[in-house]
Parts: structure tokens; C-alpha cells; sequence
């Protein structure tokens, strides 16, 4: 019986990895991308490349309302089912954002695992200093740890008020959807 | 012999065979449903000429100007070459906008005890400066077109802007002015956009879908947008010649503000466009 069981996971787990791999991905993306569409969101300019396991996107413009926001050199989306990441790479914000944020964000990974169900962690880091989140599916509430960079206690303060300033030096958000 | 047909590995090999087949089957059909293509954004290629403005009216007044009023010369400058353009205060802080006359368009901002071309600003009446050298006192009145002389107001080109606040007035800026504005008060808004939303409230208008323009809601007394001659319930529809049909029009100006000498905006009021002009020196 315990044989039947393992066997039946087996070929479950090999019919979820072959279907993952057959996905078409580039038109699930762009699925999601004419859903984005309706809140005036576009991706643009990007290249795309299906890399069986993975989506791999290069050099795209983020347009917000017709207005030029963000430019990324690449995001690799990897949605595995039990493990799922997200990592976006070398991100400019519009040089409008100057006045209340550093516009280089070096680094953002968005990791979701069985291991921890309930919550969606984030991790950024930029000119801004580091970002630590944790996204509780249950609560669907952000819970956000900001470390300031120099750059951003010297020259952003306006921004920092909107956080509130912990013992240990951090910077906390938190925001209920 | 061994049967081929009985081996383990051949049955597991079909059964795996069957799922990737049923896999693809299920992929395939996922195929036809999503779309081919992506959202890109259409870009929209202006062929506009760069906007600008000729004040042919301040070139004739100026050679006339010239020829009458050059009397004493010391070093090549003069009070008399110069032209009193506009004159800015509050309660707390004044200056004037000075510029030569042969260089109407080279102006420069001058508050109390600072010099222009060696004449300092010793004090700023309602309608002249009063500048000094040489233990002289020199008086230079706002210059003022001869239309404009005689109905006692103000000239289109120069124009002066006092406030006060005991009086709580806004000064009127008709259709026709050109305002000026200083690099300076640009660049600290681009430093604190913050402190615009606290002075003036600007939203988007829509017929549809589409942007028509953007309305100022609400905008505060004495403020410097309220000096610039813009009035709650304006609907601001173009900008250098070009609608304000998206956000990005307007943000087009903003990121452009840097490389532009004078902003012209069209807005309506009370059902009529007006005009609005403003020189940045």
C-alpha cells in the first residue's frame, strides 16, 4: 500500500514538473501583463526568453499611466508549485522619483516556499539600504523592516517619516490591504 | 528469452510517456486560451516645434526707449539703460527684477543691498526702486507701456507682483500677462514636491476614459501659485502648445523645465480659454 502511495507521488510530482516545463510562459506573461493593462500598468521594451523550468525578462520599462517609472535589466521567475522565487535585478526608478527616494535599487527577491505557507517574503536592497518584508497571506498585512543607508538618513529624511523608528536602528512599516 | 513487453522499465517508460503526452495535451490547450502577444505602449512621436514666444511689442517700445532716454554714461552703464521688469514682495522678504535694456531678456532677481551693474538695492516702493552708488541715490520706475499708462494699471510685459498680506488679496493676473518666474522657486519645488501639494491641489478631469485636462481644486491664498494667476476651478488643457492629455504630457514639462525659457498654459475659465504666460529667468 505504502509502495502504491510513493509510486502515486512520483508520477504526481513528474506530471507537475513536465507540465510546468511545457507551461507556455511567455503567454502566461503576457496574460498577466493585459491584466496589468487595467490599472494602467505596462511592461515594455522587454525581451523575453522561456527557459523550461523558468521565464527569464531583460531590459524592460515599467509605465505607469503613460509615465515612464522604472527600467530593469532582468527578472527571473521561477513558480515551481512548492517553491516559488522571484528575483528582479538592477532597477532604475524615473529620475522624477529623485526628490523623494534613491532611484537605484540594486536587488529584489520574492520568495514563496511550502515551507512557510501563510507568509511571501521580500528582500531589497538599494541606495536606499536594505529592505526585509514579510507579506501574511492570512492577515494580508506587509510588515516591512527598512535599514537606511547614509544616503538615505542624510538626504531622504522626508521619506523616513513616514516609518516608524524601532530600537535596534530599523525603520518599520506596516500596512493592512 | 526475456519478453520486452514484460519489463518494468517499458511499462514505467509509458506510463511516464503518457503523463508528458497528457501534460503537453493540457499545455496546449492553455496555448490557444492566453494571448500571443504582449501590452506594449503606443508611443506617441511629437513633431511639435519647440515653443516660442516673440513679444514684438516689447522690441518696439525698447528702440524707442533707447534712443530718447541714454543720457549720462558712466563705464558704458547707466540707470537709464536699465529696465525695471517687475517688483516682488511680502511682508518679510522683497526684490526686483532688473535687466538692461539692449538684454531685456537677461534678467536678474535683486533683493535689498544687493547690486546690479554696481548700483545697489537700497529700497522698493510700490511702483520704483531706489538704487545707490557713489553716495547716490538713483530712482528707476516700473516701466510701463503707454496703453497701459493711460488706464493707470499695469503693462502686459512688466508686471509687477506685491502682495499684502493685511489686505488678503490675490493679485490679478488678466490672460494677457507674462509672469515671471525664478529658476530659484523651480528648483525648490523639485527639491520639496511636497510643499506644492501643500499650496495647490490639481486633479485629473475625464471625458471617459480619457484625460481632458487637470482642474486645480483648491489653491492657497497668497501662495506662489496663487500669484502665478491660476484660480480654483481652473482646468489646465495644454502646455507649450501641447494637450495635457496624460499624465506624461505633464510630466514631459516638468523633466523639460530645466531647458525652458517661458511656459505657456491654456486654461479654461468660465467656459473661455485663457492664456496664461510665464518668462523663467
Amino acid at each position: 500500500m505504502v509502495k502504491k502511495i510513493v509510486k502515486f507521488f512520483i508520477y504526481l510530482s513528474f506530471f507537475i514538473l513536465a507540465l510546468i516545463y511545457f507551461t507556455p510562459k511567455v503567454n502566461l506573461y503576457y496574460f498577466g501583463e493585459s491584466k496589468l493593462k487595467s490599472y494602467d500598468v505596462v511592461v515594455t521594451d522587454e525581451r523575453l526568453k522561456d527557459n523550461g523550468f523558468s521565464l527569464n525578462i531583460k531590459d524592460g520599462t515599467v509605465v505607469v499611466k503613460s509615465i515612464d517609472s522604472a527600467r530593469f535589466e532582468n527578472i527571473d521567475v521561477r513558480l515551481l508549485g512548492l517553491y516559488n522565487f522571484i528575483s528582479v535585478d538592477n532597477i532604475t526608478l524615473a529620475s522624477t522619483a529623485k526628490a523623494f527616494i534613491p532611484v537605484v535599487i540594486n536587488k529584489i527577491n520574492i520568495q514563496y516556499h511550502i515551507l512557510n505557507p501563510l507568509n511571501i517574503d521580500i528582500f531589497a536592497i538599494g541606495e536606499f539600504g536594505k529592505v526585509r518584508a514579510v507579506f501574511n497571506l492570512l492577515k494580508m498585512e506587509l510588515d516591512l523592516h527598512l535599514t537606511p543607508s547614509k544616503l538615505m538618513k542624510t538626504k531622504y529624511q522626508n521619506g523616513l517619516k513616514y516609518l516608524k523608528k524601532s530600537e535596534n536602528g530599523e525603520f518599520t512599516y506596516v500596512k493592512a490591504f | 528469452m526475456l519478453k520486452l513487453s514484460n519489463s518494468k522499465i517499458i511499462s514505467i517508460i509509458t506510463k511516464l510517456l503518457v503523463l508528458v503526452v497528457i501534460a503537453k495535451a493540457l499545455s496546449l490547450v492553455l496555448w490557444l486560451y492566453l494571448p500571443s502577444d504582449g501590452v506594449d505602449v503606443k508611443k506617441r512621436y511629437s513633431y511639435q516645434p519647440k515653443y516660442q514666444r516673440v513679444v514684438f511689442n516689447n522690441m518696439i517700445i525698447q528702440e524707442k526707449k533707447v534712443t530718447k532716454k541714454v543720457t549720462k554714461k558712466v563705464d558704458g552703464i547707466n540707470i537709464t539703460n536699465m529696465v525695471l521688469k517687475a517688483i516682488y514682495g511680502t511682508d518679510k522678504k522683497a526684490f526686483v527684477i532688473v535687466a538692461m535694456k539692449r538684454f531685456p531678456k537677461k534678467t536678474e532677481v535683486i533683493g535689498i543691498g544687493e547690486s546690479f551693474k554696481g548700483y545697489k538695492l537700497k529700497s522698493i516702493t510700490i511702483s520704483s526702486a531706489i538704487f545707490e552708488k557713489g553716495s547716490k541715490d538713483y530712482i528707476l520706475n516700473l516701466a510701463v507701456s503707454k496703453k497701459s499708462k493711460k488706464s493707470k494699471s499695469l503693462s502686459k510685459n512688466y508686471i509687477k507682483r506685491v502682495v499684502s498680506k493685511k489686505a488678503n488679496t490675490i493679485p490679478k493676473v488678466s490672460a494677457d500677462d507674462t509672469v515671471s518666474v525664478s529658476r530659484k522657486d523651480i528648483g525648490y519645488f523639485a527639491k520639496n514636491p511636497k510643499q506644492i501639494w501643500k499650496e495647490i491641489s490639481i486633479h485629473e478631469v475625464k471625458d471617459g476614459k480619457k484625460i481632458v485636462g487637470f482642474k486645480v481644486t483648491n489653491i492657497k491664498r497668497n501662495s506662489k501659485f496663487a500669484m502665478l494667476g491660476l484660480h480654483k476651478g481652473d482646468l489646465i488643457v495644454m502646455a507649450n502648445n501641447r494637450k495635457l492629455e496624460s499624465y506624461k504630457d505633464a510630466i514631459d514639462i516638468y523633466k523639460n523645465i530645466d531647458k525652458l525659457d517661458t511656459i505657456q498654459i491654456v486654461v479654461i475659465r468660465n467656459n473661455q480659454e485663457v492664456e496664461l504666460v510665464y518668462e523663467i529667468n
